[in-house]
């Protein structure tokens, strides 16, 4: 396999630099990409404040960006999808919406979150439509597309959709379990990522709890955000991956860009290598990266991803090159 | 009209007190039939905490085949664990649905998870018992049957069937949730999904029974029993709000089918109502019909949803 690399293109997007909707002051979490014919608009997450109770409600908005994303053109003025009705799945925030064009409608696939007393938060993956191109999506049903299940007992989320072969597949997390790592810590929980078929992208058949990704910090790695792309007839994934816990300020442990490659998109074989993507000291990303999205435009593949606090800062891209790895 | 003949409460929780996970309710019986006694699996509660709030246990009561009147054994610790660190059955199992599987039993259980904006939400496990039925051990550590699209929480009430080689589970799904007086109330409708192998369950995504009393009407314990060539369910409806009293607490309904789908509802035929006075004047909820060495009993709840124990009526005649 011939290596890969990346060049840096730096941070492409800052939240504090623009008005956000829903009142959002900060955070541009979990690009993803949708190339339109003369731009290419990139769904993020994007965090408002409860007025009771302060907690934070994260709401999809877009920022539309030349194909190149050396700049931007400018960013929606409302979220895309309202936040769920009481009691329902995706009443306490969507993060992230990753967005697929199905014939003329563009489906966006959300990860749900709604509260909970024992543990903070519980997760699935709902559908919303779009028939204006993406700027608005309606949600199919009050409840999501999948969800927990018999040995994928918490935590369904991140779904990333490709039609490849004429067949819905997603990659998506499903929790293991949370679990307090001392006496009088808040529970922490693990994730790692799996892989389900459909015939419509409605029904999902799930290989229910088999972790498609082997593991590199052992059972207790969490991984996210799966991100899918065909590089020169060659599946690539790229995805993230930290501890389950002391992750949020120990940079040592928190997230860092993960990758696998398959032909078949049956097994996966780890290489965070090649190509990998590392932080820069003193930048945007010096402590951590995260949420990456792979995405193809005028023949070159970009990966969109965020850096330090979770995306608190913006986005950021890197280019993909071919040639001998340094 | 089917014609019930109340037979009187048959299990008060007081009557096992000394367990200190038993100590208020007795909800949801169903019945298994064991050579010379009939057990009733029922959820049960422990003290509230110390904020006033509940969890759900599931136990049996074995009661004499000969009269089901007579107690003859409670169960000495409940039949299934409760759920770990924020999984969906941490905080219950109720109700509890079993069936035999060869040798095994098989239960299927709504567990409960506690929520912020809402007090709750609901999902079906699955479990095994190798045991005869003494404990069960969870099949996953998720739920069976998850929430879909149109089925967005509140999964509960299931009940286990087996007809014509395939498996089907009733069970309710939550419409909404409603605020009454400042309180989100759930409201939910019977639903079915059928499977080969109890596992893979595939929804029939409709609602089985037309609400009759109001459109928010809450519909629960979907019963089925196949005899005289068709399909009876015996239900409990209620109103979405006020439902704590007489006037507008559970009642239970009637529907027939000959192929399980659909449904007829005719409550006038159900023939079972509250009493005039006693443990059963407010509300009668949760029935569970089962045959008996030739006579066909319903097991069902009386005032505050079983919090004073369960019921037993004969039915005189024949279903049909």
């Amino acid at each position: 396999m011939s290596s890969m690399s990346f060049r840096k293109l730096g941070r492409i997007f800052d939240p504090a630099a623009h008005a956000l909707p829903a009142g959002c002051l900060q955070f541009a979490q979990a690009p993803q990409a949708l190339v339109l014919e003369d731009r290419i608009r990139v769904y993020f997450s994007t965090r408002a404040v409860d007025r009771e109770g302060g907690k934070l409600r994260s709401h999809v908005a877009f920022v539309d960006l030349t194909r190149d994303l050396s700049e931007v053109i400018g960013v929606c003025r409302e979220p895309v999808i309202a936040l769920g009705g009481l009691g329902a799945f995706d009443e306490h925030g969507i993060f992230p919406m990753s967005v697929v064009r199905v014939g003329d409608e563009v489906y966006g696939y959300t990860c749900g979150w709604s509260r909970r007393v024992s543990v903070s938060v519980e997760t699935a993956i709902g559908l919303a439509v779009s028939r204006d191109g993406g700027a608005s999506f309606q949600r199919i049903g009050e409840g999501p597309v999948l969800a927990a299940s018999l040995h994928e007992p918490c935590l369904v989320g991140d779904g990333f959709v490709r039609i490849i072969g004429g067949r819905f597949h997603m990659w998506y997390i499903f929790g293991t379990g949370w679990r307090r790592y001392a006496p009088d810590a808040e529970p922490d929980r693990t994730y790692k990522i799996g892989h389900a078929t459909s015939e419509d992208g409605i029904q999902w058949v799930k290989e229910e709890a088999r972790q498609i990704i082997d593991d590199r910090l052992g059972p207790e790695e969490s991984q996210a955000l799966p991100t899918v792309i065909d590089i020169a007839g060659r599946f690539h994934m790229f995805f993230c991956y930290r501890q389950s816990f002391d992750f949020r300020r120990n940079s040592a442990r928190g997230y860092r860009i993960g990758h696998a490659c398959s032909d078949d998109l049956e097994e996966w074989h780890r290489d965070d290598e090649n190509p990998r993507l590392a932080g820069t000291p003193g930048e945007w990303d010096s402590d951590m990266l995260c949420y990456p999205n792979a995405v193809e435009c005028d023949g070159r593949v970009y990966l969109l991803y965020n850096g330090n606090e979770f995306g608190r800062h913006g986005f950021g891209a890197a280019v993909l090159e071919e040639g001998p790895a340094r | 009209m089917f014609r019930w003949k109340k037979l009187g409460k048959v299990f008060d929780p007081k009557q096992a007190a000394d367990r200190a996970w038993l100590q208020e309710f007795a909800q949801a019986p169903c019945a298994l039939l064991f050579e010379d006694f009939v057990r009733v699996y029922f959820s049960c509660r422990p003290a509230p905490d110390a904020r006033g709030q509940y969890v759900s246990r599931s136990a049996f009561v074995d009661l004499e085949r000969e009269d089901p009147l007579v107690v003859r054994r409670v169960a000495e610790e409940p039949i299934l664990p409760l759920g770990g660190l924020g999984e969906f059955d941490e905080f219950g199992t109720y109700p509890v649905s079993v069936i035999r599987d060869g040798a095994e039993i098989r239960a299927y259980y709504a567990g409960w998870t506690r929520c912020e904006s809402v007090p709750f939400n609901v999902a079906i496990g699955a479990a095994v018992s190798r045991d005869g039925g003494t404990s069960f051990t969870r099949i996953g550590n998720g739920p069976v049957l998850p929430y879909t699209p149109d089925e967005p929480f509140v999964l509960s009430g299931p009940k286990i069937r087996r007809f014509n080689g395939e498996w089907q589970l009733f069970y309710i799904a939550g419409r909404k949730w409603k605020m009454v007086d400042g309180r989100p109330e759930p409201v939910y409708k019977i639903r079915m999904a059928t499977s080969a192998d109890g596992i893979r369950w595939t929804k029939l995504n409709e609602d089985l029974i037309e609400s009759r009393i109001e459109e928010d009407e809450a519909q629960a314990s979907p019963d089925v029993f196949e005899a005289g060539g068709k399909y009876h369910m015996f239900f409990a409806y209620r109103y979405s709000a006020g439902f704590r009293g007489r006037e507008r607490g559970y009642r239970i309904g009637y529907a027939s089918s000959t192929n399980l789908t659909d449904w007829v509802r005719d409550d006038s035929k159900a023939g079972i109502d509250v009493s005039a006075q006693g443990w059963d004047a407010e509300m009668v909820s949760y029935p569970h019909v089962f045959d008996l060495d030739g006579r066909t009993y319903m097991a069902y709840l009386g005032d505050q949803v079983g919090r004073h124990g369960f019921g037993l009526a004969v039915l005189s005649g024949a279903l049909e």
